[in-house]
């Protein structure tokens, strides 16, 4: 059985069509979401996203923050930032894993400094977690 | 001296020739982007709207609803967000917006989170207190510098720094017209829709979470869709600028090759007056 899933973004619409099974990490932990699911609305947090499409193929993605949204049977995930594995820029990635290692070794970082420095570095093991196991 | 003034009125022309060319170069590639701009706001909107709707839907379904960004307090200090250009030769754009941003901010306690060399310029002049010089080039503003915008503010708010935020950027209404306008932020406002119950809906952990969560990012998002609005305004209103001024050149170019022709008959006729002078002696 599928359901209809819809994924967007501020650049645009990355995913419309049918799908069978979507998993998302949200602000409490994992979820996995089949059709017919009860109205649900959570918040997203920084992981990697699984989509089964109605062939049963999977497609993975980096899916950082937003929110997912289940409203009569259709889901929209709205992510900040969703981006399929194959799309994923290792490099940048990596540079910015460096970059933000770098900023959290300085010494004498304030609190706020420390947690965007923070933020960056889990976003960049994120997206290079998923492009690993691509 | 007829000799004289047709030289300077060739070198007038081929000045107004490359003038003409400039401004039409211009003209193309404020187009082009605006295309592209254009495009950018419409891919931009479903994600807001569909934020701005579960906001809406938490707001309307949950009884007793309380979030610390709906609470309207006395105002004593305001901060607004001016999103104008890096760069002038866009017709009124940047005047239009600081004029509005200007007339709301001056005589009050208020500062300024400038987007735009123009109007950080603008504002550093008139000795408005700027929060931060960051993102003072509009053209490098993406969507995370949006959504540390938007936190930004909202932690600001919440600590009583300041009791409204809001946003001056430019509406673009059609390729020939662009109006600045304003924007709240917050306080929240949302509109009651009666009869939009569905109350089966599960947040987890729950409905205050969930919204004091993806408020931040609904407020990056109102920032980041006024910023793609004005950047589409602002490559609209250069390219009619643009447009403006090669046809004023056009003219310019016409009327000047008019004189020059004149001059060069004037100098003809001299001429063949002088020799037919000259003959009949």
């Amino acid at each position: 059985m599928t359901f209809r899933l819809q994924i967007v973004t501020p650049d645009g619409l990355a995913f419309e069509g049918e799908a069978e099974k979507i998993s998302v990490r949200t602000i409490e932990g994992e979820i996995g979401i089949l059709a017919r699911h009860i109205d649900y609305v959570s918040p997203l947090g920084m992981g990697e996203a699984v989509v089964t499409d109605a062939e049963g193929k999977e497609r993975r993605a980096a899916c950082i923050g937003g929110m997912v949204a289940v409203h009569n049977g259709n889901v929209r995930l709205v992510a900040t930032t969703f981006e399929w594995a194959e799309n994923i820029d290792l490099e940048r990635a990596k540079a910015a894993e460096q970059r933000a290692r770098e900023i959290i070794a300085r010494p004498g970082l304030n609190e706020r400094d420390l947690k965007l420095a923070e933020a960056k570095l889990h976003r960049a093991l994120v997206r290079q977690a998923v492009h690993r196991d691509l | 001296m007829a000799g004289v003034s047709m030289k300077d009125i060739k070198l007038r022309i081929k000045s107004m020739e490359s003038t003409k060319q400039i401004t039409k170069a211009m003209e193309m590639v404020a187009a082009s982007k605006l295309r592209r701009a254009q495009d950018r706001v419409a891919n931009s909107r479903p994600y807001f709207e569909i934020l701005f709707d579960t906001l809406n839907t938490i707001a309307n379904n949950t009884e007793d609803f309380d979030s610390p960004f709906l609470e309207k307090r006395e105002v004593k200090k305001s901060c607004y967000v001016v999103i104008g250009g890096d760069r002038g030769l866009a017709g009124g754009y940047n005047h239009n917006v600081f004029k509005l941003a200007y007339s709301l901010i001056e005589g009050k306690n208020a500062c300024v989170v400038p987007i735009g060399k123009k109007c950080l310029e603008f504002f550093r002049a008139r000795g408005v207190e700027i929060l931060t010089e960051a993102y003072a080039v509009a053209g490098e503003v993406s969507v995370g510098d949006c959504f540390t915008v938007a936190k930004m503010l909202s932690k600001g708010f919440l600590a009583k720094e300041f009791d409204t935020v809001s946003v001056v950027y430019t509406n673009f209404v059609s390729m020939l017209s662009q109006s600045p306008g304003v924007l709240n932020m917050l306080p929240l406002e949302y509109h009651p829709k009666p009869g939009d119950n569905n109350c089966l809906t599960l947040y987890e952990p729950d409905s205050f979470t969930v919204f004091d969560t993806i408020i931040h990012e609904y407020l990056g998002g109102l920032i980041y869709g006024a910023l793609c609005e004005s950047v589409t305004s602002e490559h609209g209103a250069r390219r009619t600028a643009m447009d403006a001024a090669t046809k004023n050149a056009e003219e310019m170019i016409s009327s000047l090759s008019l004189k020059y022709n004149r001059a060069r008959q004037g100098a003809i006729t001299q001429e063949i007056t002088e020799i037919v002078a000259g003959a009949d002696n």
